[in-house]
């Protein structure tokens, strides 16, 4: 993993006056801690779209990406299941022009995860305990049914499971409906590493990783919002 | 934070040779006075010196005018003088070479005023110079083994016992005093800190963690100082014995000024379970709760518990059992048909039933039936452990009948003593359910007999519990705690 990578995108962002990531700079971040994240190249210019959808490959998802946009759901800047290039373009247009006046506009092309079980990990500061790591259902239910559960950074992979153990949703882990059993260690993994990231990086204060999509068994963080102090 | 506490220094504050009263009033009943009174009360056996500015005597002892007076050495000081007087006070206990001070007295940082603030900045540069302060604005300490208390009230009790119990809130301190009393708890000593300038929550903790005296932790808090040295402190405390956390104060207080979902969700109400939980402490939410799980804690043996019995009567017992056993994470397995028979062999007919649970649905059924029954069901592989829920109360009824008193014609002595010889027979734990629908002014009898059962049970080890939920989710606590217990 590299510290000092993700210490250089938290220093750009500090120059540049904002106080959150990009998601294509939080995904690189996270990246940095050894977390899975989904496959994506950011497209700044119209041209290099084609050869982003090429490379990541159809079906995809488009997102508007601009530091200062930090709910693209909620601004309908996500389209997910596009299958073209020449739907690609003109989505770029129509996002670009939803952006318009963010200086960093530019479209991220992202592998579409497939999977139907979304999960949210998160770090807070807490004012007497320091770094908390979050783990809970993702996606909607996240605000609607607040399933979640928290453990003081530095985790063990122990307090990982115990986290998995604790919420209620707890048998979405399972084997399901066809869907394999999710891979624990995998998830204790990302529990663990968001906690080090807490406890180095002084200047992170807040992370959202929702959703992490379970892809078969392997989670990877599909969004991803890394709020600065 | 101060410098860590040696084990003397907490041993002679603990345990003062000698004691001084610094504001020991002439007139009316002041702290000072009652503090004094309950110490002769519960047997204190060291001196103590009182101290009071204007001399003379006060029921017979000399009252002197400065701490720089008292001719003898004492261990302990308890200060009870007007705030702006005390860190004088303190100063001169310190300077006679006392290990520790509880101020009693109020008027400090609790008042928020810039005056209260820095009379409690003063306490706190004397004591960092070498003498432990407990306040102020507190109720200090209660040991039962060396006779020192400054709880409210001369009536606790002597006998120590293995709870360690520490507070900032003085009430909750003195309610718990009296409510283990009641149910028979015993403490090695309870510590309400108040303001907590000096010692606190984490230090406390550690202490009672070392305290061989101390088996079972119990602990107050509604904030605590340094959140990282209290966490490192609970878990490394949890590792050794139990800490029961009755948290105040859960609410997500305001919105905080966060952009993520995860800061916006992880408010106290949510952060403090979790790192109790992390650290394996047992989070309790009322101070009866507490009490129950420190007698699971006190007097079942150390382990988990998974299958039950249940035997007893009373409304829709097998449902009731079930059901609070099923949310507790227990279970109450049927016997097997051979076993079965032979319970159904000895219980009355008809309505009885010889489960799991086992309905003996007659009340007046004897000791010795029981004790057959309960020595049946034990022999079930599967069991570790019983719960007998008592229908005692039904004897008001042939009490009236026989118009003999109600203590008299109620065998729970012989109950008790059959149960602890089951106990000690099988190695199968029985937890006594003392439920009591007649506790209102015509049965003031029946409440007082109840008091007399649940003393005789608890003093052959025999954990009391007033209803079925609460027996189960003190034992649920028990099994979480030892389930995650960290070896």
């Amino acid at each position: 993993m590299s510290k000092a990578k993700a210490q250089e995108l938290i220093r750009t962002a500090q120059r540049e006056g904002r106080t959150t990531l990009s998601e294509y700079e939080a995904k690189q971040l996270l990246a940095a801690y050894d977390i899975p994240v989904t496959r994506e190249i950011l497209v700044q210019q119209r041209e290099a779209l084609t050869d982003a959808v090429r490379r990541i490959g159809c079906p995809l998802v488009l997102k508007g990406c601009a530091a200062r946009i930090a709910h693209k759901t909620e601004k309908n800047l996500v389209r997910v299941d596009v299958r073209s290039e020449a739907e690609a373009l003109a989505i770029f247009d129509e996002l670009m022009a939803a952006m318009a006046g963010e200086a960093d506009a530019a479209v991220l092309a992202q592998e579409m995860v497939s999977g139907r079980r979304e999960l949210v990990v998160g770090l807070t500061r807490d004012p007497q305990f320091g770094a908390c790591v979050m783990f809970g259902l993702g996606g909607i239910f996240t605000e609607i049914l607040k399933d979640i559960s928290f453990r003081k950074a530095p985790l063990e992979p122990r307090d990982a499971l115990e986290m998995m153990h604790e919420i209620k949703g707890r048998k979405i882990l399972e084997a399901v409906r066809g869907m394999p059993a999710a891979d624990t260690a995998a998830l204790a993994r990302i529990l663990i590493q968001v906690g080090a990231i807490g406890l180095e990086l002084d200047s992170v204060a807040e992370i959202d990783l929702n959703p992490v999509i379970l892809a078969g068994a392997k989670p990877v963080a599909v969004d991803a919002l890394v709020v600065l102090k | 934070m101060g410098a860590a506490v040696s084990t003397t220094d907490f041993e002679r504050i603990f345990h003062p040779r000698n004691l001084a009263i610094v504001g020991v009033s002439k007139e009316g009943l002041g702290f000072g006075a009652g503090i004094c009174n309950s110490l002769r009360a519960i047997g204190y056996g060291g001196e103590i010196y009182l101290v009071n500015p204007k001399g003379g005597t006060w029921n017979g002892q000399t009252l002197y005018p400065r701490v720089e007076d008292i001719p003898g050495r004492f261990d302990l000081a308890i200060i009870a003088v007007a705030a702006p007087a005390v860190p004088a006070a303190l100063e001169a206990c310190r300077m006679k070479g006392a290990a520790g001070a509880s101020i009693v007295s109020s008027g400090f940082k609790e008042l928020g005023t810039a005056e209260g603030i820095a009379l409690e900045q003063e306490i706190l540069a004397i004591a960092r110079r070498g003498i432990r302060v407990i306040g102020p604005n507190c109720f200090g300490i209660y040991c039962p083994r060396s006779g020192l208390t400054m709880l409210p009230g001369p009536d606790l009790s002597r006998q120590s016992g293995p709870i360690g119990f520490s507070s900032q809130s003085g009430g909750m301190a003195v309610d718990f005093a009296n409510l283990g009393k009641s149910m028979g708890l015993q403490f090695s000593k309870m510590v309400s800190f108040g303001n907590g300038a000096d010692l606190r929550e984490t230090e406390l903790l550690q202490y009672f963690g070392e305290d061989p005296e101390t088996r079972v932790v119990g602990m107050y808090i509604e904030g605590v100082r340094d959140g990282e040295a209290f966490f490192q402190a609970l878990r490394a405390t949890a590792a050794r014995k139990p800490v029961i956390v009755n948290k105040g104060g859960l609410s997500d207080a305001g919105a905080r000024a966060v952009q993520s979902h995860t800061a916006s969700m992880g408010g106290s109400g949510r952060i403090w379970p979790a790192i109790l939980r992390q650290a394996n402490a047992v989070q309790v939410r009322s101070m009866a709760e507490m009490a129950d799980a420190c007698q699971a804690f006190t007097l079942l043996p150390g382990r988990v518990y998974r299958n039950l019995t249940v035997l007893g009567g009373g409304g829709a017992l097998g449902v009731a059992a079930a059901d609070a056993a099923e949310t507790c994470g227990l279970s109450i397995p049927p016997f097997d048909d051979a076993l079965a028979g032979r319970i159904d062999a000895l219980l009355p007919k008809p309505g009885s039933s010889p489960g799991n649970p086992v309905d003996v649905a007659n009340p007046f059924v004897a000791p010795r039936t029981l004790k057959e029954i309960m020595r049946l069901a034990a022999s079930d592989p599967r069991i570790d452990l019983q719960i007998f829920n008592s229908l005692i109360h039904h004897y008001k009824n042939m009490a009236r009948i026989t118009g003999r008193p109600v203590r008299e014609v109620t065998p729970y002595l012989e109950l008790a003593d059959d149960i602890q010889a089951v106990v000690a027979e099988t190695g199968k734990p029985i937890v006594v359910i003392l439920f009591n629908p007649k506790s209102g002014m015509d049965h003031l009898d029946v409440v007082e007999m109840f008091a007399d059962a649940r003393r005789a049970f608890v003093q052959r080890g025999i954990p009391v519990f007033n209803t079925l939920s609460e027996g189960l989710r003190a034992i649920g606590h028990l099994n979480a705690y030892y389930e995650r217990k960290r070896s």
